[in-house]
């Protein structure tokens, strides 16, 4: 799960991920125009409360993270949108915690920039169908991505990788397939509709 | 390609949920901790294996949870104990059960003049009231709307803040 509590990890994980997550911040804010500001600030609020939201999937209980439709949109602005997100459930909801607050903004932003830079990699404006194809696969991939690097900051800490990538990951798969039919719909008629959006 | 989807969908079964946040919950019955582990919202976690810990950090009994989250484990010291639950998937809680719901008969505590009458009703009454208080240990961790809309509120407030700085530092 993307929030880990505190308490879990140890303590070079938290300052490795911490810097890094200080440095993707950095790097997002300074690349922000105040005219795009609302943008992240919208998807900001998409992904708090996305992840509120409990699915049932099966006998399991799942919530969306919509990581890669935030990066596919803002690009590095994903590392504060979703700074800003998990900090206020971490305040407001004790979901995940303030120590941790670093390896979990870069377990869930990381994979969003990099859907991010593949998507730009694959969508070509003439072809709006392609966008929702590759919108698809992105945001699909930035879920297993985060699933395996949740299990990665588990075993640096200490605890066995496969039994905890096996849970994390299946618990995701139903999120994946969601994610992608829901990103795939989104991107593909932003694509449509107002590209420059995507720009 | 079906043998596939079967064999997925039944891993699934088997694991738990993928819920945010682990609790766990509990009460003395007796000499007994009793109590259960859930996810917030409500669901149970089963399997998951956790450690009662005593006041000074000591390990005093390790137990698994049931498939319907709940365990009961026997202590024989009255002192402050520590439920610490933590589910593979990297989830953990703890609960401190203080010392002064556990019988006065146990060692460790104070003078053993408690009758049966009276360890029989304490019992009794811990029994009925545990429902109680599990249900007001998960209320608090409902989600409910004004807590959404006022997060929304205050991130759209803290991107108007950063926009009003950089606009300010960009000059007009």
């Amino acid at each position: 799960m993307a929030h880990i509590p505190d308490g879990v990890l140890s303590n070079p994980v938290l300052v490795a991920g911490g810097i890094l997550a200080m440095a993707g911040v950095a790097r997002g804010l300074r690349e922000l125009e105040p005219v795009r500001v609302p943008k992240v600030a919208m998807l900001s609020a998409v992904m708090f409360v996305a992840s509120l939201i409990h699915l049932p999937a099966g006998p399991a209980s799942v919530h969306l993270l919509l990581n890669g439709m935030a990066g596919m949109v803002l690009g590095w602005a994903a590392f504060p949108a979703l700074l800003a997100a998990l900090l206020l459930q971490a305040v407001m909801f004790g979901f995940g915690g303030l120590l941790v607050l670093g390896v979990n903004t870069l377990n869930m932003a990381a994979p969003a920039v990099l859907a991010g830079l593949v998507f730009r990699r694959l969508w070509n404006p003439a072809q709006p169908r392609r966008a929702a194809l590759a919108a698809a696969l992105c945001s699909g991939g930035a879920v297993l991505l985060t699933g395996l690097m949740v299990a990665g900051s588990l075993a640096a800490s200490g605890r066995e990788f496969e039994a905890a990538a096996r849970l994390v990951v299946l618990t995701h798969l139903p999120v994946m397939g969601i994610e992608a039919v829901f990103a795939s719909a989104a991107i593909g008629l932003l694509a449509r509709v107002k590209p420059e959006a995507l720009a | 390609m079906i043998r596939l989807l079967v064999i997925l969908f039944t891993l699934l079964l088997a694991a738990p949920a993928g819920a945010h946040k682990l609790k766990v919950f509990a009460s003395a019955e007796g000499t007994d901790i009793v109590g259960s582990a859930y996810f917030a919202g409500g669901d149970k976690a089963a399997g998951v294996p956790g450690r009662i810990l005593g006041a000074d950090g000591s390990l005093v009994a390790v137990f698994a949870t049931a498939a319907d989250g709940t365990f009961r484990q026997g202590v024989t010291a009255r002192m402050d104990h520590i439920i610490a639950v933590e589910s593979e998937d990297g989830h953990a809680a703890r609960f401190t059960l203080p010392a002064a719901e556990l019988p006065s008969s146990l060692p460790e505590g104070k003078a053993a003049a408690v009758s049966a009458d009276t360890a029989a009703l304490e019992a009794a009454v811990a029994r009925q009231i545990r429902p109680l208080r599990e249900q007001l240990d998960s209320y608090e961790e409902r989600i409910r709307l004004h807590d959404l809309m006022g997060g929304i509120g205050t991130i759209f407030g803290l991107f108007g803040c950063w926009a009003w700085l950089q606009s300010r530092r960009r000059g007009p």
